[in-house]
């Protein structure tokens, strides 16, 4: 499972600490390294780390401590705590309304897997029983409309495009408009991958949301990513309101820490994790719990409450 | 870091406590440029090793010392041992042989292989190379139709079979008619993949020792982050794993692409370089075809320590 080695480390150095016999500020400090390189090492960007140990720190003065309070359990909360503010930033994605049209517009870097993933994403809900559809608004990469339509094709959702229509906007427009006027209740709308350096394609994104106002944007991120993730997820979120996160290419060997960084960039959750190209390969992602499993709460679940 | 150096003025010798502190802080400064951390570490004792002992005069020499170190490893690392002349090799196979130029881009999934080959595809006509490209993503949806757009505004023949062939004897078909009609080179896409899925990694090295090319380029991209060393890695041995003869086919070069979307976090090309020795042939730094350039090393080297 995706993070789960990182997990492992971060509870392997959390029990080291619980098994020393004095916890002074060397003990902290090494867990907080060993704790932090883990973080490193599965791309969580440095600033965020560094943004752990101070707040790590803060919360565990040991020099003001009164005398009797459990030290070790005191740093585990405070580790603990930290990691699922990390992973949950407080907010909800929007929810989707039955019966209404609901606009769902993906955004995201070139190559990161919007195009799989909004069909993924459509199957997904057809599945439960939504009246769904995808339009491509992606006019700019070679072949984008006939990737969406032959894997819409496939997964059997309606789409919309255009072969000759080099106006993105426009085409967002149509789609959308056709699929109102059918009734359909989820209309997904993709887009080209853009980055933050492309003042041109970042105006276009902004356009195409104030055109077709979605209910929902969802920022697509490829979870092999580095520490350019942080950077460019709050670029996307200073122009257009994302408000949720889906993290795709978990099938690999990558720890996937940068979903820390973009969850923290944009403020919202991830929804989803894709684990590979098939029209199935897309699971609903509760953070919560998944850091529960993270952190393997069966043998620490001792701290939680302390 | 400037106040550990006054201190060090008065000494004569680099100890390894001297230099901790400050290698540290240069490790923790190539990571947020996203270099793999245990690469950083590597880099910093290398680096280290050689600056002990070393004589130490007035404190910006001092200052000097562990840049100048830092620089020549860098530059060191990243200049090819042997130059890479692709377009003399391919003019000398042509001479020699009468054969097609085979080039193979492989890669982990959405790196921008396609889009390179077409970026190759117009340098190589840039030298009066006759160009055909081979159609060996026979997986993802649009694959075929994205190399067609590609080979139409280029002006060069598509060989493809469709979708759901074998990859690889696809590949032979299109050597047989790329020698057919006197092509000097044959560019063949694949599909993209994870490392670690065998089945796919095997079948990419059925392709490779089936059909011989002259080069295998591995297509990365700048923005990977700690995956980016198992995936050079993986790709590599999947190749040397999978074919039967005592010399096969290696990795011969890498491109790495999206440059223009990392600003100055250029750490991926120093973790993939470190930990094979395979050079950088080309970097791409955008989505049209003149967006392929070899690399700068001292802009790069200066991008890395700023
Ligand atoms: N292994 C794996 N591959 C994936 C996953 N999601 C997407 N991909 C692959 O990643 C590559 C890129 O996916 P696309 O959907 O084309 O990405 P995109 O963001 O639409 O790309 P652009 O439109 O060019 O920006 C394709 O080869 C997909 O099959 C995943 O969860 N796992
Ligand atoms: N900004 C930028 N985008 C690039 C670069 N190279 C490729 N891309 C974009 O990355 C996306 C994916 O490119 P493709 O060439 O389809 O990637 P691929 O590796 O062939 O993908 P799969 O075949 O699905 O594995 C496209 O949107 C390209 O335009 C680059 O150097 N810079
Ligand atoms: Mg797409
Ligand atoms: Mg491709």
């Amino acid at each position: 499972m995706v993070l789960s080695e990182l997990g492992k480390k971060i509870s392997g150095a959390l029990r080291k600490l619980a098994n020393r016999t004095v916890v002074d500020e060397e003990a902290l400090n090494e867990m907080l390294n060993e704790v932090s390189r883990a973080l490193l090492e599965a791309d969580v960007n440095v600033k965020l780390v560094q943004a752990l140990r101070q707040s790590v720190k803060r919360k565990v003065n040991l020099e003001e401590l009164a005398a009797g309070v459990n030290r070790r359990k005191l740093i585990q909360k405070a580790v603990f705590d930290e990691l699922c503010n990390m992973l949950n930033p407080g907010t909800s994605p929007p929810p989707l309304k039955k019966g209404k049209p609901n606009v769902v517009m993906f955004v995201g870097l070139q190559g990161n897997g919007k195009t799989t993933t909004c069909v993924k994403y459509a199957y997904y809900h057809q599945r439960k029983g939504w009246k769904t559809a995808l339009v491509c608004a992606d006019t700019f990469r070679a072949g984008a409309f006939d990737q969406l339509k032959q894997s819409a094709t496939k997964a059997r959702v309606p789409f919309y495009g255009s072969h000759t229509e080099a106006d993105a906007v426009k085409v967002a427009r149509e789609g959308v408009d056709l699929f109102k006027k059918e009734k359909y209740e989820l209309i997904i709308v993709d887009t080209s991958g853009r980055h933050k350096q492309d003042t041109a394609l970042f105006e276009e994104m902004e356009q195409l949301a104030e055109e077709v106002q979605p209910n929902s944007i969802i920022f697509v991120m490829d979870g092999t990513m580095g520490q350019s993730v942080y950077d460019q997820a709050l670029a996307f979120r200073q122009r257009v309101n994302v408000g949720s996160v889906i993290v795709t290419k978990l099938d690999g060997h990558a720890k996937g820490g940068g979903a820390l960084s973009a969850v923290s960039a944009t403020k919202s959750p991830i929804v989803f994790i894709g684990t590979g190209e098939m029209l199935d390969d897309l699971e609903p992602f509760a953070p919560q719990s998944f850091v529960q499993r993270l952190l393997g709460l069966g043998d620490i679940s001792g701290f939680v409450n302390a | 870091v400037l106040s550990f150096l006054k201190g060090l003025t008065t000494k004569t010798e680099l100890t390894a406590e001297d230099l901790e502190p400050v290698l540290n802080e240069f490790r923790d400064s190539l990571i947020a440029k996203n270099v793999a951390s245990d690469i950083a570490q590597r880099l910093c004792d290398s680096v280290g090793l050689t600056l002990q002992g070393n004589q130490l005069g007035t404190f910006s020499s001092a200052s000097r010392l562990i840049r100048n170190a830092l620089e020549t490893s860098v530059t060191r690392m990243l200049t090819p041992r042997q130059s890479e002349d692709l377009i003399a090799d391919i003019v000398n196979k042509r001479r020699e042989t009468g054969e097609p130029f085979v080039i193979v881009f492989c890669g982990v999934n959405g790196v921008g292989k396609s889009t390179t080959l077409a970026k190759v595809c117009y340098y190589l006509q840039s030298y009066d190379l006759k160009v055909m490209i081979a159609a060996c993503d026979t997986f993802r949806a649009g694959a075929v139709e994205q190399l067609r757009i590609h080979a139409r505004c280029l002006n060069v023949d598509l060989f493809e079979k469709g979708y759901a062939k074998d990859p690889s004897s696809v590949a032979s078909d299109a050597i047989h008619c790329a020698s057919e009609k006197n092509v000097d080179v044959l560019l063949v896409d694949t599909a993209g993949r994870m490392q670690d899925n065998e089945p796919l990694m095997k079948a990419l090295a059925k392709l490779v020792s089936l059909n011989k090319p002259d080069r295998v380029f591995f297509v990365g991209e700048a923005l990977v982050g700690n995956d980016a060393v198992d995936q050079l890695l993986k790709f590599n041995a999947a190749l040397i794993d999978n074919q039967n003869t005592n010399k096969p086919r290696e990795i011969d070069g890498i491109i790495l692409t999206k440059f223009d979307s990392i600003d100055n976090k250029v750490g991926a090309a120093v973790s993939m370089v470190y930990s094979t020795n395979i050079p950088i042939v080309f970097v791409g730094v955008g989505q049209t075809y003149v967006d392929l350039k070899k690399m700068n090393i001292p802009w790069f080297v200066k991008a890395l320590l700023r």
